[in-house]
Parts: C-alpha cells; structure tokens; sequence
C-alpha cells in the first residue's frame, strides 16, 4: 500500500512537471503568424480596393450599397471548403474522444473488492482492480440532422468492446417551450444522473446513486418530453418513459413493455450576477425484476425513488469558484423475493433512504473537494416475511479530492476514499490518480 | 386544476403579442450596445454575459436558457467565442425561432473579416480559435458592418419599424464617422506595447501599433515564472510604451511586470460597463484609446 502510495505520488508529481513547451513550435508559430500577416496585407489591399469600388457604387446608386458587405463572408466561406474534401468541414459531425483512465489502490485483496457490496442493497461489488485500470476511451458524436432535429451519440470503447450507451435525437422546431427527445439517453432524474462520468467531480458515483441504481445511473431507451415555460424564473419541467432495463432498479425481464416513468421539475435562480442555485424534486417508478438484491434470490414487483437535488454554485471569476451540490434519494419496493435454492418465496418491503453532499472549491486552475455519503439515513426498512431484518452499521463513505486542470481539456485528480459502506469492521482506503483527456470538438456541458 | 391551465393559457397569449417590443438576447455586453444603437426604444435587451465576467469561460446557467426561451432574436460574437456555453443554452432553451438558420439567430461575425485565421491548428497552441480572431470589437470598420446586419435581421423580425431601424443605423454611421476623426487624430501609430492577451490585433491593425509579445505564453494558459522572466527580457530590450491588460484577465499580472521594468501599465476595459465610464460602444472606444495613448 506504501509503495504504491509513494508510486502514485511520483507520477502525480511528473505529471505535473512536464509542460515546458518546446520552442521548436514558438518558432513555427512566429513563421505562421509572418506569413498570415504577409496575407493580411494581401487581404488589406484587396479591401481597399473593395472599398473604391464601393464608393463608386454608392454614388450611382444606393441600392447597391449593401452588396459588397457579403463579399467578405463569401471570401471566408470559399476558403473554409476548398481542397479535394474541404466541403467535409461542412458535413462531417463533430467528433471528439475522451480517455478516462485511473491507477487504483485499495488496502484490500482483489476478492474482497469483488464481493464488496452493500448488504441490504445490492449484491454488486466494485470492479476496480489494484494497479492501471482503463475506464473508457469514450467517443461523442452530434451535429444537427436537419432544421428540426439534433443527434447525439454516446459511444464508450473499454476493454470489453464498444457499447452505444447513448444515441438519441433532441428536436429543435417544437414550439410553446417543448422539446422531444428519443432513443437511449441518460434519465432527467435527479442531478448526477445526467452527467457524463467525465463531468464529475469525483471519480465514482455517489453511494444512493450505485446502491439504488448501480455505477452507471439510469440510462435507459425511451421518449423524454421537457417544458420550459416563459416564467419569470427558471422552471425545467419534464416526464419520460422508459423501457426500463436498468438491472439493479428495474430489469428487462419485468415487463416485455416500456415499465418505468419520470417526471422531475427544476427551479433556479441567481444570487446577484455570482451565484445560482438550482433545485428540484423527482420521481421515477416501474416494474423490477432482479437477481441483485441478495445472493441467490430474484425479486419481483414495484420499486418507486422519490430525489431532491439542490445546487449552489458561486462563479465570481474565472479563477475562483465554489460549487455545494446534495441530492436525497428515498426508494420503496414492494414484491416477492424467491430463493432460487431453497425455491421458497417471501414477501419483502424495502424502504431506504440515501444522501449525499458535496463540495468544490477552485482557485485558479486546482480544485479541491470533499464528499460525504451515506444510506439509511433516516429510512432503513428492510422487511421480508414481515420481519425486519437490522443491518446495522451505517454504510458511509467520505472522498478528499484534488485536481489539476492543465487547461479544459486536461485533467488530473487525486481522490481518496475512506468506505465503510459494506457494514463489516473492514475499511476500503481507496486511493486513485485517475487522468482524463479531451480531443476534438466536445459538446458544451450543461451547468 | 381548470385555474392552472387558464394561467398557463394566458402566459402564452402575452409570450407572444406580435406589436409588443423585440426581446433581443445578446451575449456581451458591447452587441447589447450596438443593438440599443439601432433599435433604441422598440427593443428590449437582455445581455448574458457580464462586463467583469470572462467571455471564454461562462457556464450556461438556467436563467440564460431562460432568457433564450423569450427571445425573439438572439446576437452573439461567433468565431467560435461562446463556444464553451451557447451551443447548450440555445438548445436548452426550447425556442425554435433562435435556432442556427433562423432569422433570430444572429452571428454577429458573419459581418467582418476575421483576422488571424491560422491556416492550421491542433490545441498544443493552447486555446487559438481556428475561425481567426474573435475580438473584433474594437474595429470601428467592423463594428459598423455589425450594425448594418443587425438593423437588416430587426427589420426582418419587426417589418413594420423597419424604417426605423434603417434611420437609426443612418444615425449611428454619422455619428461613427463622427467619431472617428476625432480618434484618428490619437496618433498611435508606430507604438509599442505587450499585452496579456491577443485582444487588440484589429486596433493595432486600423491604428497602426504594434504587439510585441504576450504574457500569455498560449491563448489561454496562465503564464509561468520563466515566461515571465523571459517577458521581462523582452521589454527591458524592446522598451513598450505600455503593458496593456483588462480588469478581466492579466491586471495583477501586468501590474507586477510594470513595478519590475519601469514601464508603465495599463489596465482597460475589455467591455462596455466593465468601468462606469465606458457605458456604451463610443465610450468604450473612447477609454481604450485615450489609455493607449
């Protein structure tokens, strides 16, 4: 653990040694600027004589006067597209890979990891592996399909192959503040469930997040309809169905037929010209069928989250920001529990509750955060055949973060985690150095 | 339930009265200005980004989706400057008639002639825009193009004042013209100076100064100690006039390289209202170059 401690602290510290650039590209760069000023005389010229000419124009007659101002645009038009596939400037989508990857290091064996779960949630344990782990090399697409449409596809390459993990269209045309959006997207529940993973603050999602619906959230096929009336303040309204595959709070099998459904409001307004704040509630039920709940058992019936989310953010200037986010989430389910072994089935009535805070300051181009989650907050039903079974042992965990942010492109992050969310007297003290890269046009994040 | 809906009824049938003045939704607060020029008392605007804020760096917060619901016409700088944040806030905003193509989506760029195009770039450059220079706001030729695109797209979107908007455009040529022999007569041509970042090229390009270097090793990237030290050469050697950064973005920055070197600073505004007395376009030229000079 020391070792690899010390290991993760070197490259930390090479990585941030690195940028001394190379002159070689000042150099270039000062050939490139002579040689586009050499154009812009060129140009400079050109324009004057555009300018006689105009003169000349408006003297024998005035309608003519607003023709040459196109000029220029059309100049700079033909020199975006020329050359054998310069009109691909036009048509291609806009591209751009992200490379999210970390080194892990945990106190406990790989075993252990694998079967860390949370009793009384999920049987998932935690697929990290001490040493390099590779997240993804996620590759985004969008651009506008037509004047009607935008398309966005979400295509994550791991190890394992590549996945659609999102690919919808978002309309543009539809009136009275309304906006239609289809295909498989990431749910409108809740505030982290729409992030990308590398938005994040944090390496991993927050505890309610995987104890209820799993490392990933819910990203599901289905129709999204949002509302924005023209109010004095901002009020997002929106409602989905969704097929509901989502393993560990639905499951494909529960229905052969879209079974789960949103519907989530958001609020927000500004402190001053710094600060917003943002807020909402949510709700997302469906049909469940599961085998992750306990070993060697499947569930069958209806699960319903009801979340709160609340955001303060303070942005003052670009070099200096402070973000307080928290989100609530309470989840009942009612149905019946088999045991696949003993091929007995009992009723079970699960009410729990889960929360998370967190907070972000930036000063220049560093971020530090600190992270507090927990489950069974002030709800920790757990009822099968009537009985309720105590748990005991809070499940908790508590994240120090701090990143560097080389430019918007490039991030490195240092996260620790103190976990004590498997109910045993054994504490995962994770550490991860995880580095995430941006190449080419990335789509702007929503705030 | 019946009372809601009647309200929500009648939100729409006051969202959109067709006599009712033009909501305009601009990014930086100098189009807000060139806009109030032409469109004086029958619109109304709405500017999203703040003088004192970074116009690279904004998030897209709700109440700028908000804005962007109402508008009838939404102006911004283009060249790829709002890249970071519009894209979202013109989708999120639920208005069909401010989407790219539409008579309500007005970039302003469309009217100039960017300068600094690179022929290539990739982002080891750092964050250089490959459109060209996206700071064309201190280029009375260019401003004045900008304004003849924006009464054109007001008198589409508002036909019946389209008089208006064209006498009002008269009104801000002569006044330009105006203007502008009073600030041709600020000689700088032939000065020197090094500034924090590539925001003067199309100034020094009408009015003839230089840019020697800047402290920004790269658009974008906050200069090192050694960048510094070499900036510090390089004015001991070339002797600027001045040391030129805004409120915004290289005022601490400039001002230590001022008390190293002797050379005096300059600190201006990048916006209008980013001092209370650059109100408008006029008077925001006006400061920038009686503080060049």
């Amino acid at each position: 653990m020391k070792r690899q401690g010390l290991l993760l602290f070197i490259i930390f510290t090479l990585c941030l040694s690195m940028p001394s650039y190379g002159s070689d590209i000042e150099s270039r760069l000062k050939a490139l600027e002579e040689t586009l000023q050499s154009q812009q005389k060129t140009i400079e010229e050109q324009q004057k004589v555009i300018n006689e000419l105009r003169n000349e124009l408006s003297e024998s007659g005035k309608e003519v006067a607003s023709q040459p101002e196109e000029k220029p645009v059309e100049e700079a038009k033909s020199q975006k597209a020329t050359g054998l596939f310069g009109s691909s400037v036009l048509t291609n989508p806009n591209i751009s890979l992200i490379l999210n990857t970390f080194a892990y290091s945990s106190n406990l064996k790989e075993e252990e990891l694998e079967t860390r779960n949370i009793p009384g949630y999920t049987t998932e344990g935690i697929e990290n592996r001490n040493g390099f782990n590779l997240e993804s090399a996620e590759l985004f697409l969008f651009a506008p399909v037509d004047p009607y449409f935008n398309l966005y596809a979400t295509i994550p390459v791991t190890e394992d192959g590549a996945e659609v993990e999102e690919a919808y269209f978002v309309t543009t045309f539809l009136p009275y503040g309304l906006q239609f959006k289809g295909g498989k997207f990431k749910s409108g529940f809740g505030r982290i469930n729409s992030q990308h993973p590398h938005a994040w603050d944090f390496t991993n999602i927050p505890l309610p997040y995987r104890a209820f619906m799993g490392g990933e959230g819910i990203i599901e096929k289905g129709a999204q309809l949002t509302y924005l009336p023209p109010l004095s303040f901002y009020t997002l309204l929106g409602i989905e169905v969704l097929q509901g595959d989502n393993d560990v709070l639905f499951g494909p099998d529960a229905k052969s037929a879209p079974h789960a459904y949103t519907a989530y409001a958001k609020a927000s307004f500004d402190i001053g010209d710094n600060s917003t704040i943002l807020f909402g509630p949510s709700v997302m039920t469906g049909k469940t069928k599961t085998d992750s709940i306990a070993e060697d058992t499947e569930f069958s019936g209806d699960s319903t989250i009801y979340g709160l989310e609340f955001t303060y953010k303070w942005k003052p200037s670009k070099q200096q920001g402070f973000i307080l986010q928290s989100e609530y989430l309470y989840r009942t389910q009612h149905g019946d529990l088999e045991d696949t072994v003993a091929a007995t089935t009992e009723s079970l009535r699960r009410s729990q509750d889960g929360l998370y805070i967190q907070g972000i300051y930036q000063i220049e181009r560093w971020r530090l955060g600190a992270r507090y989650d927990v489950l069974d907050l002030f709800k920790d039903d757990y009822i099968l055949a009537g009985t309720d079974t105590d748990f005991d042992r809070k499940p908790w965990r508590a994240t120090g973060m701090l990143e560097f942010n080389p430019t918007e492109f490039s991030r490195i992050r240092l996260q620790y985690n103190h976990d004590k969310s498997a109910r045993d007297e054994k504490t995962n003290n994770e550490m991860l150095l995880q580095l995430i890269f941006g190449i080419g046009a990335h789509g702007a994040h929503p705030f | 339930m019946k009372k809601y809906i009647a309200l929500y009824l009648m939100i729409f049938l006051f969202a959109a009265p067709a006599f009712a003045e033009v909501k305009v939704v601009t990014t930086l607060p100098w189009i807000g200005s060139i806009a109030k020029e032409i469109g004086k008392d029958k619109i109304n605007i709405t500017t999203l980004i703040k003088p004192m804020q970074d116009p690279h760096f904004a998030d897209a917060k709700p109440s700028m989706i908000l804005a962007a619901r109402k508008a009838d016409i939404l102006m911004y700088n283009g060249l790829d400057l709002e890249i970071g944040y519009l894209p979202r806030i013109i989708e999120s905003s639920n208005n069909p008639n401010i989407q790219p193509g539409k008579t309500g989506n007005l970039d302003c760029s469309q009217f100039i002639m960017p300068i600094e195009k690179p022929s290539s770039v990739d982002r080891s450059m750092g964050d250089v825009h490959p459109l060209g220079n996206p700071h064309y706001h201190f280029s009375p030729k260019n401003i004045l193009n900008v304004a003849e695109g924006m009464a054109n797209a007001f008198s589409d979107i508002d036909a019946v004042n389209a008089d208006f908007y064209r006498n009002n455009l008269q009104l801000f040529k002569d006044r330009l013209a105006d203007k502008q022999k009073q600030w041709s007569s600020r000689t700088l041509k032939g000065k020197k100076y090094i500034a924090y970042h590539k925001l003067y090229e199309y100034l020094a390009q009408d009015y003839g100064f230089q840019i020697l270097g800047y402290i920004e090793p790269k658009p974008g990237i906050p200069p090192s100690a050694g960048h510094i030290e070499e900036m510090i050469e390089l004015i001991k050697k070339a002797k600027p006039d001045a040391v030129i950064a805004t409120f915004v973005a290289g005022k601490k920055e400039a001002e230590a390289l001022s008390l190293r070197t002797g050379v005096r600073s300059v600190v201006l505004p990048q916006d209008v209202g980013a001092t209370e007395t650059a109100k408008d376009w006029f008077s925001l030229m006006n400061e920038v170059l009686i503080g060049l000079k």
